[in-house]
């Protein structure tokens, strides 16, 4: 049951050195290009360079990097495959209309439209796997204490993050210890295993809170609990290219115009 | 002898509902030595331990650490956990946050030290236990044994005078407790007092100065090591097991071989019992040689031209700096643990070794090899490399 998480990855991962924002632009910067795009080639040139970025800079397993991308992928398939059905205009290849408020169509425009979005969900999608797989959550601590997100927050975030592993940890010992003496043998047996796992894991949770403030306490706890390493420096090639990156999307955004694929 | 660090009297203390968990147990402990809290499940060892620094109160009875009762106000509290570092069993129970600098970061930062001196105490914390270079890491991507270090470099970055484990060698692999083993008898070396509570018989056995076997909350024997785990009724009452070095002496005395007197701690010192037993010590023998290495004050290039003329040499390693600069050096080391011992066995049978070490360490080598040849006629020569 024990999969490998995003965060492992990311801690991880070849691009794991680099300054934090320059990594959150790359990923903030491409969105943000993929919505102000009208045309799919935008989307797709983001989606290449990063998945590039990815697989290649930070050297995520391409398997693990496929999977992560099948559920997204599949709802978008999904909503695209409504999109087509539903618009229509221009050239009507297929049509249907059981009812005379009720019609499906295939057009050359929903297809365009359709092709469009779905470009624009891989690229969005690759932007934030990009995010996910090259930026851990305790480097982004200290990016939300530099944008003055107040301190509790982060306090407790940070708490937050500790204890998801510790409980992750007794949720999978507890489940295995289930499943070893064939807890999730039939329907009502696993209804009934499920429920005694959350039983275990919330107990689990308790105590794990107790013992945080035991040995916050043992430490001379006062009240301060934000103590953040420091961000990495920007160095000159990753940020000439991120420049490099934002500018060939844009250009790219511009020139394109509002080409469809039909 | 040195001044009284830690007393207790008398006390008492029940949980809140139930049996009563320590009843009336008096001791003292002195500064700098190393204590071995032993004794079955549920005898009491670690709500003894949780009073050392104030996490429990005992119901009655006093506590005085420094020779001053215990008070239970929030300031005094602070100033006894800042001296007495407590080392939970559970590293993960210790660890809070999300990074290792920053939960080493922890006690001094709310000590209110600056940022400079949090930076500094980190470092030095973390050079300690040697896990310089993961402060970024987040604690569950490391192992056990890594966890153990990383909380004992969070208590010792505020500094304390004394330090407590419970269980430091529960959950490791046998290197892994002998490499805990020998970080505790560096920082022991250095001044600080250290009280452990345990289960593992053999590795305490030649560790501690003294040993506190405790049962149903009340303390059953209180001796050096040679004595507390040497009475086999004390022994099966608090259902433990005698190190074998003490079997195997009440065995070999038990076949009228006249031993020594003083009863073997080391596999070293039954050898030398029993050599003198057998009068087979062949004193025309040549020994081997002992040389030790000061790893601040070593230079590659002596080290290798030392290793190029020794090459059958055994090389040992004394302390976690030292143990890095091997690694650094690519040697391969014989001995990680109890290694002067293992050094004079060696030259014993004729053979030469290097000892790499630090400071305080390298005299200890020093007066721990004179101290031999002296008891035992056998003189073995050991200089500075």
């Amino acid at each position: 049951m024990y999969e490998e998480l995003l965060e492992d990855i990311a801690q991880t991962n070849g691009l794991r050195e680099v300054n934090t924002y320059l990594k959150l632009a790359t990923g903030l910067g491409a969105i943000l290009l993929c919505l102000l795009s009208r045309s799919f080639v935008a989307p797709l040139y983001i989606a290449a360079v990063l998945t590039i970025a990815i697989l290649f800079l930070a050297r995520v397993d391409p398997k693990t990097y496929g999977e992560l991308f099948i559920i997204p992928l599949w709802f978008g398939i999904m909503s695209v495959v409504a999109i087509i059905l539903v618009s229509g205009g221009g050239e009507v290849y297929w049509s249907w209309n059981p009812a005379s408020w009720f019609s499906l169509s295939v057009t050359s425009v929903s297809i365009s439209e359709g092709f469009f979005i779905f470009c624009r969900v891989i690229g969005g999608m690759s932007a934030l796997m990009f995010i996910a797989l090259t930026t851990p959550m305790t480097d982004l601590f200290v990016v939300m204490k530099q944008c003055r997100i107040p301190e509790a927050v982060i306090d407790l975030a940070m708490m937050i993050y500790r204890s998801i592993f510790i409980l992750m940890n007794q949720l999978v010992q507890t489940y295995q210890a289930q499943v070893m003496r064939l807890g999730y043998g039939s329907f009502r047996e696993s209804i009934r295993s499920f429920a005694i796992l959350c039983g275990s894991v919330f107990i689990a949770s308790w105590e794990a809170g107790e013992d945080f403030i035991r040995a916050m306490d043992a430490r001379c706890y006062s009240g301060k609990f934000v103590v953040l390493g420091e961000n990495r420096p920007i160095e000159a090639v990753p940020a000439l290219a991120l420049a490099a990156f934002l500018i060939t999307s844009s250009l790219v955004v511009v020139i394109s115009g509002s080409t469809t694929l039909l | 002898m040195s001044s009284i660090i830690l007393e207790a009297r008398d006390i008492r203390y029940r949980y809140p509902r139930g049996m009563e968990a320590i009843q009336g147990i008096s001791f003292h402990v002195r500064k700098g030595e190393k204590i071995a809290l032993v004794g079955p499940n549920g005898a009491g060892k670690s709500t003894l331990l949780l009073m050392f620094n104030g996490m429990l109160k005992p119901d009655s009875g006093g506590l005085l650490f420094d020779n001053e009762p215990i008070q239970y106000d929030k300031t005094s509290l602070r100033i006894l956990r800042r001296r007495v570092g407590f080392v939970l069993q559970n590293p993960d129970r210790q660890i809070i946050a999300p990074t290792v600098f920053q939960d080493v970061a922890f006690g001094p930062t709310n000590l209110g030290f600056s940022e400079e001196e949090v930076n500094k105490g980190v470092r030095a914390a973390l050079r300690h236990v040697g896990l310089e270079g993961f402060e970024r890491r987040p604690p569950h991507q490391l192992s056990g044994g890594e966890k153990k270090r990383v909380a004992i470099a969070g208590v010792l970055a505020m500094d304390p005078d004394m330090l407590v484990f419970d269980e430091p060698t529960a959950g490791l692999d046998p290197s892994g407790s002998e490499d805990i083993m020998d970080l505790l008898d560096e920082l022991n070396q250095e001044g600080k007092t250290v009280i452990i509570s345990t289960h593992d018989i053999e590795l305490v056995y030649p560790w501690a100065d003294r040993a506190i076997l405790m049962l149903e909350g009340r303390i059953l024997q209180e001796d050096v090591p040679e004595v507390a785990f040497g009475n086999p009724d004390l022994i099966r009452k608090a259902r433990l097991s005698m190190p074998t070095l003490l079997e195997l002496y009440g065995e070999i005395s038990r076949r009228g071989l006249e031993l020594p007197e003083q009863k073997p701690r080391t596999v070293l010192e039954m050898m030398n019992a029993l050599d003198i037993a057998f009068r087979t010590g062949d004193k025309q023998k040549s020994l081997g040689s002992i040389v030790v290495g000061d790893v601040d004050l070593l230079d590659s290039g002596k080290l290798c031209a030392w290793q190029a003329a020794h090459p059958h040499a055994a090389i040992g390693a004394m302390g976690t700096r030292a143990k890095e600069r091997a690694v650094h050096e690519k040697l391969t080391l014989d001995f990680t643990y109890g290694v002067i011992d293992k050094c004079i066995l060696h030259a014993l049978r004729g053979q030469d070794s290097l000892i790499l070490t630090t400071g305080s360490m390298a005299a200890r080598v020093f007066t721990r090899v004179e101290e031999y040849s002296k008891e035992s006629g056998n003189f073995i020569l050991v200089v500075s490399l």
